[in-house]
């Protein structure tokens, strides 16, 4: 499972919508239809949202079979936050956890559990550490491979604290291992997803680590059960998420959660670029904290949630305004012998560089694309199957395309003749 | 051989164009990036090219921003018509600014400008006088 968004060829028409959304150009057509390269993807899910003809879905693995065929002799459930959002105002909302562990799992960790122990490492390193400003969160993982990927020089400013999916993967599995005396292969550990690119953080994280969750469970292929089993539920033992927690679901919500003042909340792709451009100007730097998150409204704007990012944060906040925050956190009380053990902080994975050009050769080259460039109409209408000009004038250097693909042109030149 | 000009990138900065400011720092920026130059280089001069560009939309009446990129070093050359710069030495303190309230009521004029320049630049130079005023920053390779 290394790639999240699968693509139906047939349903595409070819349109450029989700090319020209694409923050890394990573989409072009290639006879008609949209191609991902997937080494410039960050698995944001633009394109799953902007495509009219539903072309782009998210993977579903065979989560019901991965669980009840594997070898696990004990299977973890994750739920993210931002599943509370997707239910009707006044469902239950302490059912879903038993209905969780009746779709078969043996154990739930609330993502929000976990994000109450992120926030206060991430705390302490912004109190602790002051030479770094502004830090930059890192649960987004396509915020952070966007950062990678565009904004390299600011990689130093990402703030390196593990993200409430793994610290509940670790710790639900540190747990299983003690009290069942399990092995690790023995343990599953499934993510129940609002975002494609949770994905890319388990099968490739930016740290030097291996990550403990093993599936990722899309939202959406697994609600309409979900809540079948709510509505049913009548245990009445309640386990409730943290309600301060689960707000990391809303942009500024892990903020608010980490208890800072001096902070920025950015959500939505145009928006954190503009945000990276102005720090990367060596703006900002009185900032402690900017929390970036790729979708509108944070996570509940996730492509694989359920209900519209708008709705699903006013069920958020409704929850939260309607319920008394009991924490249930089973590790909270020992969260300073953790931060103090290391477990939050993480280094990042080295990369192996690219093999660089000189400086003299990288200069020629961008020569023969701008002069490529400066014939093209400069349109940026997508219908050679490049997102912009610019984008066609790399790919006939590059001997991806061809230089009349410019359909533009191609009838300035028919005309002519 | 090292020494010896690969390419210019010119941009236009206009007075009091407080929309357009920073769009030449960020196109050189992006030059940048394009070239494969190392990222903690590019945030060097991205900020040097930032500040220097705010620095002729304040306080000029006009003037170009060039990015010279040679094999072993960047250099950054800011020059503009205008009064120029009358106490260099003050201009290099931290927080000293002659912006008008105006500006500082648009987040600009701090008196950050040419100490943040030089604490990122290998070399700096400054020529000013009643015409105008050419800033000279170097960044090895």
């Amino acid at each position: 499972m290394n790639f999240s968004i699968m693509f139906d060829k047939n349903k595409c028409r070819g349109c450029t919508n989700c090319m020209k959304r694409c923050p890394t150009e990573a989409i072009r057509l290639i006879d008609g239809k949209a191609f991902i390269h997937t080494s410039k993807c960050i698995h944001c899910g633009e394109c799953v949202k902007v495509c009219p003809y539903n072309a782009y879905t998210p993977e579903s693995i065979e989560w019901y079979d991965k669980m009840h065929d594997s070898s696990y002799k004990y299977k973890i459930a994750i739920p993210s936050t931002t599943l509370y959002g997707q239910f009707p105002r006044g469902t239950d909302i302490c059912k879903v956890q038993n209905s969780i562990l009746k779709l078969g799992f043996d154990y739930v960790y609330d993502a929000s559990w976990a994000a109450e122990l992120s926030a206060r490492a991430i705390r302490l390193k912004i109190d602790a550490e002051k030479t770094v400003r502004p830090y930059i969160s890192t649960n987004c993982p396509a915020a952070v491979r966007l950062i990678k990927n565009r904004y390299p020089s600011l990689m130093d400013n990402l703030i390196l604290i593990r993200e409430p999916m793994e610290i509940a993967a670790m710790l639900s599995r540190e747990r299983a291992r003690n009290k069942y005396n399990l092995k690790d292969e023995e343990i599953g550990v499934f993510y129940i997803s609002p975002c494609p690119a949770k994905l890319l953080a388990v099968t490739n994280p930016i740290g030097d680590y291996k990550a403990s969750v093993d599936w990722v469970i899309p939202l959406n292929t697994i609600f309409g059960e979900l809540y079948r089993e709510v509505i049913r539920e009548d245990n009445m033992t309640c386990s409730y998420p943290s309600l301060s927690g689960m707000k990391w679901a809303v942009a500024g919500g892990q903020s608010k959660n980490v208890g800072l003042n001096n902070y920025i909340a950015v959500n939505g792709m145009e928006n954190i670029i503009e945000i990276l451009e102005e720090i990367e100007n060596g703006k900002l730097s009185d900032i402690d904290y900017v929390e970036t998150l790729a979708c509108v409204n944070g996570c509940v704007g996730g492509t694989f949630n359920v209900v519209n990012p708008f709705i699903a944060t006013g069920n958020i906040n409704y929850i939260s305004n309607s319920l008394e925050d009991d924490c249930m956190n089973p590790d909270i009380d020992r969260f300073e012998k953790m931060y103090e053990s290391g477990i939050f902080h993480y280094k990042l994975k080295e990369e192996d560089s690219l093999n660089k050009l000189n400086l003299k050769e990288a200069v020629e080259k961008n020569e023969k694309i701008k002069e490529i460039y400066d014939k093209l109409p400069g349109l940026d209408c997508g219908s050679c199957g490049a997102p912009t000009c610019l984008a066609h004038a790399e790919d006939v250097y590059n001997n991806e395309s061809q230089f009349y693909d410019c359909v533009v042109l191609k009838v300035k030149n028919k005309q002519e003749e | 051989m090292a020494d010896r000009l690969l390419k210019r990138y010119s941009y236009n900065v206009s007075a009091n164009d407080f929309t357009a400011a920073g769009k030449g720092s960020s196109s050189i920026k992006n030059n940048l990036k394009s070239l494969g130059i190392d990222a903690n280089i590019i945030r060097k001069i991205a900020i040097i090219s930032y500040e220097a560009e705010i620095n002729i939309v304040i306080h000029s009446y006009g003037g170009k921003l060039h990015c010279d990129i040679y094999e072993n070093k960047i250099v950054i050359i800011s020059e503009d018509t205008g009064p120029g710069i009358k106490d260099v030495d003050m201009a290099m303190r931290e927080g000293f600014s002659t912006a008008s309230d105006n500006i500082r009521e648009l987040g600009f004029g701090a008196g950050m400008g040419l100490p943040n320049i030089k604490r990122y630049s290998d070399q700096l130079e400054i020529k000013s006088d009643n015409d105008g005023t050419a800033i000279t920053v170097t960044i090895c390779l």
